[in-house]
């Protein structure tokens, strides 16, 4: 980014100079543990909320109860959503438009984010499709949600 | 309920613009000391102060709400800020309704003010930690991609096309043009509307909200207050807000269950049971196109899936049978987050005053409803006002 200047006495240039170390949590280790060394995708279950939810949490949001029972799902679902963005995260053009999906894993009550790959059209694409998973080989995964590349159509 | 009777009695806003040389505290102060003039009070009448403003990165400086307490006129006294992102606009009123409700003051001045010019180097950039930081922060999501997502699954789910989402731009923009504060103004088609370039599709640039600098406020004052000021008290018959999950993604975006929650609790606490028959103008949050239809549906203003169809009947047209927008709304006054929920305040002030100038929807409208949306996308805040005394 260009520093911007003092413009005669109408403004000044500034910062907030901040870097954050998020933390994964004990359910986010739970997930990312199992896709990094296993390549799975896992969830908890609250069998009285008849709720899986992926990735895993340790509560219930909706009775507040522990989540200790685990679950692994299929990586493959149904897609709730898509759009095709023409704009970084500055506002500017990009050279190709960036598909995302929203996808719920047939397993899952709960719905993920993520690329959708192999398209560049939205004609190609439309809500409902089937849509697999695509999750990097063990060797470069790193425990972070870009372990999985994102989404093709099934 | 035992609560006592709250009025707005005064309301002011500033020019809303892309970028002002006021800073954010001048801004408060402007908007502020239009709300008091207009209701013929003076700071030392007001006892208490409510402040909302949306994230503090927009003007670059943490303690944001502090920062802006003396513009507000928050000096040596009970202050409060409350926040509830976009939604913080309307949700302000309900925190300052209950401070006189409760007892507890006479008097509230609310003011709410966002400069959104300060963010380099595009305000977006503010928005961007919002998302989980874990799941989502690492695909470097935009913003954008919530809205595209939420407009592709609510077109897909009604078989709604973008033209019909195109006209909510066309009669905000238009409504706009009578609104002496407003940024973006025009006489635009359907056809300007779909040439206008695709930011995230389906979503066009003529279909967003602009980024802008400015503020609003009203004055509350309790019954007996209220009546001695002005002959015209517009009263709060009623507040709602609820929060949905953070998880936005585990909602169905299709429908804002949250907006139809909080309308609600408003409208049973105005005694409101057909919300159809007994509303006379909405003011719906409208930072998208497709959002106002989406919030007239979740305010029980349209069948779900209908508000396009009503949209193209004329029934939201100023002239029509339920005015939406006729401030022009984000899409048309402009969009400094917490102060746009408040110029919807405003606008259903003057209106049901008589006071709208060239915006005055014809028909001595009697009761209203203003709703902003925001947090992650999960929060629906919902005033309704009306000029009987319930
Ligand atoms: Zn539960």
């Amino acid at each position: 980014m260009k520093t911007p200047k003092n413009t005669e006495t109408r403004t000044w240039p500034g910062a907030i100079p901040l870097e954050s170390l998020y933390t994964a949590g004990l359910g986010g280790q739970v997930f990312f543990k199992a896709l990094k060394e296993r390549g799975e995708i896992v969830g908890t279950r609250c069998a009285s909320c008849k709720q899986v939810y992926v990735p895993a949490r340790v509560f219930c949001e909706r009775c507040f109860a522990e989540l200790s029972e685990q679950v692994t799902v299929r990586p493959q679902g149904t897609l709730v959503s898509f759009t095709f963005s023409n704009f970084n995260r500055d506002a500017q053009p990009l050279a190709r438009p960036q598909a995302l999906a929203l996808v719920r894993l047939d397993e899952a009550s709960t719905v993920l984010l993520h690329y959708l790959l192999k398209v560049t059209d939205p004609t190609q694409v439309s809500i409902g499709a089937q849509v697999k998973m695509v999750i990097k080989p063990k060797a470069k995964r790193t425990g972070s949600i870009l372990d999985i590349e994102g989404f093709v159509l099934a | 309920m035992s609560m006592r009777r709250v009025a707005v009695v005064g309301a002011g806003m500033t020019k809303f613009m892309r970028r002002a040389l006021e800073t954010p505290k001048e801004l408060a102060w402007l908007a502020a000391k239009g709300a008091l003039d207009s209701a013929g009070m003076t700071l030392d009448q007001i006892q208490g102060v409510v402040h909302g403003t949306a994230p503090d990165a927009f003007d670059g400086l943490h303690m944001k709400g502090e920062y802006l307490s003396e513009g507000s006129g928050g000096w040596k006294k009970p202050y409060l800020r409350c926040y509830v992102g976009g939604g913080t606009g309307v949700y302000a009123i309900a925190q300052g309704w209950f401070q006189v409700a409760s007892g507890l003051f006479d008097t509230a001045l609310v003011v709410c003010e966002e400069k959104m010019s300060t963010c380099l180097p595009h305000p977006q950039a503010a928005f961007l930690t919002i998302f989980d930081n874990i799941t989502e922060q690492p695909l470097k999501p935009n913003l954008l991609w919530i809205f595209a997502l939420e407009q592709n699954r609510y077109m897909a789910r009604h078989g709604i096309r973008v033209e019909e989402i195109a006209r909510v731009s066309v009669k905000n923009k238009r409504n706009a043009l009578g609104h002496p504060s407003a940024q973006l103004g025009a006489e635009l088609t359907v056809k300007d509307v779909l040439a206008s370039e695709i930011m995230a599709w389906p979503v066009h640039r003529l279909m967003v909200s602009p980024t802008s600098d400015g503020a609003a406020a009203v004055v509350l004052a309790a019954e007996d207050v209220a009546k001695r000021v002005t002959d015209k008290p517009v009263w709060i018959q009623g507040v709602g807000w609820c929060l949905d999950t953070t998880y936005w993604t585990n909602r169905d975006l299709y429908y804002p269950e949250y907006v139809e929650k909080a309308a609600w609790m408003a409208y049973h606490m105005a005694g409101i049971r057909e919300p159809r028959q007994e509303i006379n103008i909405a003011e719906p949050y409208d930072p998208f196109a497709y959002k106002e239809l989406h919030h007239l549906e979740g305010l029980q203003l349209a069948p779900k899936g209908k508000a396009p169809q009503l949209l193209a009947d004329g029934v939201f047209d100023r002239d029509g049978d339920l005015p939406s927008s006729p401030s022009g709304g984000l899409l048309g006054v402009g969009n400094p987050i917490a102060a746009a929920g408040t110029m919807k305040v405003c606008e259903l002030f003057w209106q049901l005053r008589g006071e709208a100038g060239p915006r005055q929807v014809p028909g001595k409208p009697r009761r209203g409803v203003a709703q902003a949306w925001g947090d992650l996308m999960q929060v629906g805040t919902v005033v309704v006002m009306g000029t009987a005394q319930l």
